[in-house]
């Protein structure tokens, strides 16, 4: 790292050469290392920044294995990038070197409804998957918060899930081959692609969530089913966290497995009441938002038996969308929680930590006290079904001191998810973010065994590296700095729908 | 270095030549035998068997012990029969936490009690444990709806020649943190390190089920019927197409020539729904639908059927769903042939002599993305059969991760794909 500072590392001379080698791959304009031109590729949707040397747009899979053979014999790090939607600073590339980027690889190559698969390049946005599927009857079930933004390449990086994963599996489910650009510069296609199996080591399996520390993905084979013929959505409003938790419960343990079963809580509910009028009690301590696929003759019986289940269990409220209209409205305000935050608080901190449902009472008291403690409020808009919760610490990066803090409550939140038995992260990933928090689970003897995998791919440390595995001290932690406020985009009201999470 | 350059005695306890011969894999008999309490006991016995070396081949039940190439070398039996434990068991997060030893009629039996199951079906659920499951990746019939081990394996305790214990996943359904090394160890064939604890999602036992069978006079439309239904939202959960010697194998003494045996689960409305598409179906494939009640005992046959008590050979084809049909021409007219339409399977029980044309003609008549293998065949037969096929795309990378998490080779030597 030149100069202990972050990004940017190559010697002139070494940068200018690759940056030649590369545009001889790729063409003149899409390989770069313009100054200004650069800055737009040092951040994500993580608070982290970092610039890299060069900046490389490949036009096809070819291409991108050319870039990554060029990139590994000059000995600078690659970090994949593509929506950059990430959380977890997972494209900032804190060593610099050379950043490859996929507008240019948007492609859905194949719908194969008779094999129920599609083919499609990493750059493709995820929702374009699912609008594109949707004439012939079928969709992509990984839906991220961020769909309308992030590529189904970056979904593969991160395994990414989404509130309709409770039911169907995160995207590692979905996925059934891929094809990767090695650090060799060899192009390999894995997995069992268009067939039921295959036979080896699940390669696939492996790479999905790697989080671009293996391999660059050039393409990949996602599994698609069947649209449900009708989606059931209904609203139970409580008096607070625990009831709704316990609710939670009890419809699992009735055998109904909802698609999605979302919660928020009281301040939440006034964020987003502020900032979208979707029609939640401003009075409710939590509000549960839950949803069955099923066919028509059963969507009403399923409806009733969990608004049934809802009121034994102490909902004050009800509400079972009657039709499309009505499940947009109530799905609105979720979808919108994370923008409406700007109505509480200039900035917000978003966590990612897991915990086995039934801790959810327990760990969201937790939360509760630490904010009680600290002073900061934390706003809680989550995947109940899944225990996957999204606390949302809220303070001001012009005050000083308060980014600082909320690292701090960020990392005792993780922790106690940890100790309840769950993991520093459900969907977002490692990334920069919880390299060290991924301790919290890991002995160094899990984690020694990850990285001998990952040296077979990555011998020489050079995919994406800064990420997923702790630093033990080598290096300075780029989680000090407070985010420049120029960064900070108020988003006004009802605006910023695909910002939920 | 490899296993032949071992200096040291064989590590573990000595056996009778009776228990050895129960040991047997494909005709080899182990020296010793190692019984670990837990996973670091099983680790501490590898890395004696690392250190000798020594070869090593995994034993949950044995009821997969057939697949795979004959062993190069096989000193040490590591049986899992005393890692038999359920460690957690929390029915409201609908998980479970077990060591690997428990074998699945048990696993089953303690979900059963909470209205909860795991929706996998491997042959021989009675013997087959949850480890040997995950080391054959067996799913059984209901992969298509309900998907493979991999799709509920959330996390492991993996032993590893090196004397540690790694974990990887963990007891939440939702986990990204780390690499996801469960993958690894599915349908590895214990050649990477032995799975000792094992994480799994659970889910309800369906409201209601029901079997719907058609019976047809030639194999593909069958089989289209089947492929069809698979691609509907009200997919059965499995779906199977028998010819008349695999139904009678089955316990099912009708005299059809090919029968399209559909398994219905789901919400009591849904599979009221999915009998009736299921019945328009088999019709329209020009199908008759039987109303018989069918033997209980029919589709615990059916899931049992691959790994059959004769020393019969059994090659299974995996295949994209639509070259379902062309797999159906080529399956040879001897023996008995089971199709899971649904799932992209076909699986061909014949008598060991006749499994090298088979073979032959299989691989011959599948295109690309598609595999054939000796899932099953006595030791004699296996020296002039290729039992794994070519090796699949990524090879030099799985014989790289073999070397990276068993360097001295000392694992299942030669059992899996490529000589691994």
């Amino acid at each position: 790292m030149g100069q202990g500072r972050l990004g940017t590392a190559m010697e002139t001379g070494a940068r200018d050469g690759l940056l030649r080698r590369l545009r001889e791959v790729v063409g003149e304009q899409y390989a770069f290392a313009d100054p200004y031109e650069i800055r737009l590729y040092q951040y994500d949707a993580s608070p982290e920044t970092a610039l890299p040397d060069i900046v490389v747009i490949p036009g096809s899979a070819p291409e991108v294995a050319d870039v990554v053979r060029l990139c590994a014999q000059a000995g600078a790090p690659i970090t994949a990038r593509s929506g950059a939607s990430s959380l977890a600073g997972g494209t900032v590339p804190v060593h610099g070197g050379v950043v490859i980027t996929f507008p240019r690889m948007d492609r859905i190559l194949e719908i194969d409804v008779d094999n129920l698969r599609a083919v499609v390049e990493p750059g493709v946005v995820n929702l374009a998957l699912s609008h594109a599927l949707k004439p012939y009857g079928y969709y992509y079930v990984p839906d991220p918060s961020s769909q309308g933004a992030c590529t189904i390449g970056g979904n593969v990086a991160t395994n990414a899930g989404g509130p309709h994963t409770l039911i169907y599996g995160v995207t590692v489910n979905h996925v059934t081959g891929l094809e990767v650009a090695l650090p060799s510069g060899d192009l390999v296609q894995v997995g069992s692609q268009k067939a039921a199996e295959t036979t080896g080591y699940d390669l696939t399996g492996l790479l999905v969530g790697s989080e671009g520390t293996m391999a660059i993905v050039t393409k990949i084979w996602v599994r698609i089913q069947p649209l449900p013929p009708v989606q059931k959505t209904l609203m139970a409003v409580y008096p607070d966290v625990e009831s709704a938790s316990n609710a939670v419960s009890a419809i699992v343990r009735t055998g109904i497995l909802p698609a999605a079963i979302e919660m928020m809580d009281k301040l939440s509910i006034q964020a987003i009441e502020a900032a979208s009028h979707a029609g939640y009690p401003l009075d409710a301590g939590a509000v549960l938002l839950l949803e069955v696929d099923a066919i028509p003759e059963l969507a009403e019986e399923l409806g009733q038996r969990m608004a049934q289940v809802c009121r034994e269990n102490g909902a004050t409220e009800v509400r079972i969308a009657k039709n499309d209209a009505e499940r947009q409205a109530l799905w609105k305000g979720r979808k919108g929680a994370f923008s409406a935050m700007g109505r509480l608080s200039p900035d917000f901190y978003v966590m990612d930590g897991v915990v086995p449902r039934t801790k959810l009472p327990e760990t969201l008291a937790k939360i509760d006290a630490i904010s009680v403690r600290t002073g900061y409020k934390i706003c809680n808009v989550f995947h109940a079904g899944d225990g996957n919760l999204h606390p949302l610490v809220l303070f001001d990066a012009f005050k000083a001191g308060q980014y600082e803090a909320v690292l701090t409550i960020g990392d005792e939140i993780l922790k106690l998810c940890a100790d309840a038995g769950g993991s520093v992260t459900g969907e977002h990933g490692i990334g920069l973010e919880k390299r060290e928090n991924i301790r919290y689970i890991f002995s160094d003897d899990d984690l020694e065994v990850m990285q001998r995998v990952r040296q077979v791919f990555d011998p020489h440390g050079l995919m994406n590296p800064g990420k997923l595995f702790p630093t033990d001290g080598l290096e300075p932690s780029p989680s000090v700095s407070a985010p420049s406020p120029a960064r900070r985009q108020p988003m006004p009201a009802g605006q910023g729908e695909d910002l939920w999470v | 270095m490899g296993v032949n350059t071992r200096t040291e005695p064989v590590p573990g306890h000595q056996i009778s030549v009776e228990v050895q011969r129960r040991l047997e894999v494909d005709g080899v008999l182990p020296a010793k035998v190692m019984r670990p309490t837990d996973a670091e006991d099983a680790a501490r016995g590898l890395r004696l068997c690392d250190l000798t070396p020594a070869a090593v081949v995994v034993w949950g039940g044995g009821t997969q012990m057939r697949l795979g190439t004959p062993p190069r070398r096989y000193d040490v039996a590591l049986s899992t029969e005393r890692m038999t434990q359920v460690l957690e068991y929390e029915p409201a997060d609908l998980t479970c936490r077990l060591q690997a030893g428990i074998t699945v009629a048990e696993l089953q039996r303690t979900l059963g009690e909470q209205g909860q199951r795991l929706p996998l079906d491997p042959p021989h659920p009675k013997r087959a444990t949850v480890g040997g499951m995950i080391a054959a990746n067996t799913s059984g019939l209901s992969r298509s709806r309900y998907g493979t081990v991999r799709d509920w394996v959330i996390g492991v305790a993996v032993a590893y020649p090196s004397g540690k214990v790694a974990r990887a996943g963990g007891k939440v359904v939702k986990n990204v943190a780390g690499y996801d090394l469960m993958k690894l160890h599915i349908g590895a064939l214990g050649t990477l390190g032995v799975v000792a604890e094992v994480n799994l999602k659970v889910q309800a036992q369906p409201q209601a089920s029901a079997t719907v069978l058609g019976h047809f006079e030639a194999s593909s439309p069958a089989i289209e019927a089947g492929v069809k239904l698979s691609r509907q939202y009200l997919a059965p959960a499995a779906a199977i197409v028998l010819d008349r010697n695999a139904l009678w194998a089955c316990g099912l003494t009708a005299d059809w020539s090919w029968t399209l045996a559909l398994k219905l689960e789901g919400y009591a409305r849904e599979v009221d729904a999915a009998r009736d598409l299921a019945a328009r179906s088999i019709r329209e494939a020009g199908g008759r639908v039987e109303g018989q009640d069918i033997p209980s005992s029919f589709w615990d046959a059916a899931r049992d059927w691959s790994v059959p008590d004769e020393p019969d050979a059994v090659l299974r084809a995996m295949v994209p769903l639509a070259a379902m049909p062309v797999l159906a021409n080529a399956m040879p007219r001897e023996g008995q042939a089971m199709v899971q339409p649904a799932a992209g399977v076909a699986e061909i029980r014949l008598p060991p002599a006749l499994a090298g044309s088979a073979l032959r003609r299989l691989r011959a008549a599948v295109g690309e993305n598609s595999q054939v293998i000796v899932a099953s065949a006595p030791p004699d037969a296996k020296t002039s059969l290729d039992v794994w096929g070519p090796p699949p795309p990524g090879f030099a990378i799985m014989r790289a991760l073999k070397d990276a998490l068993d360097p001295h080779g000392i694992l299942n030597p030669g059992r899996f794909v490529g000589g691994i």
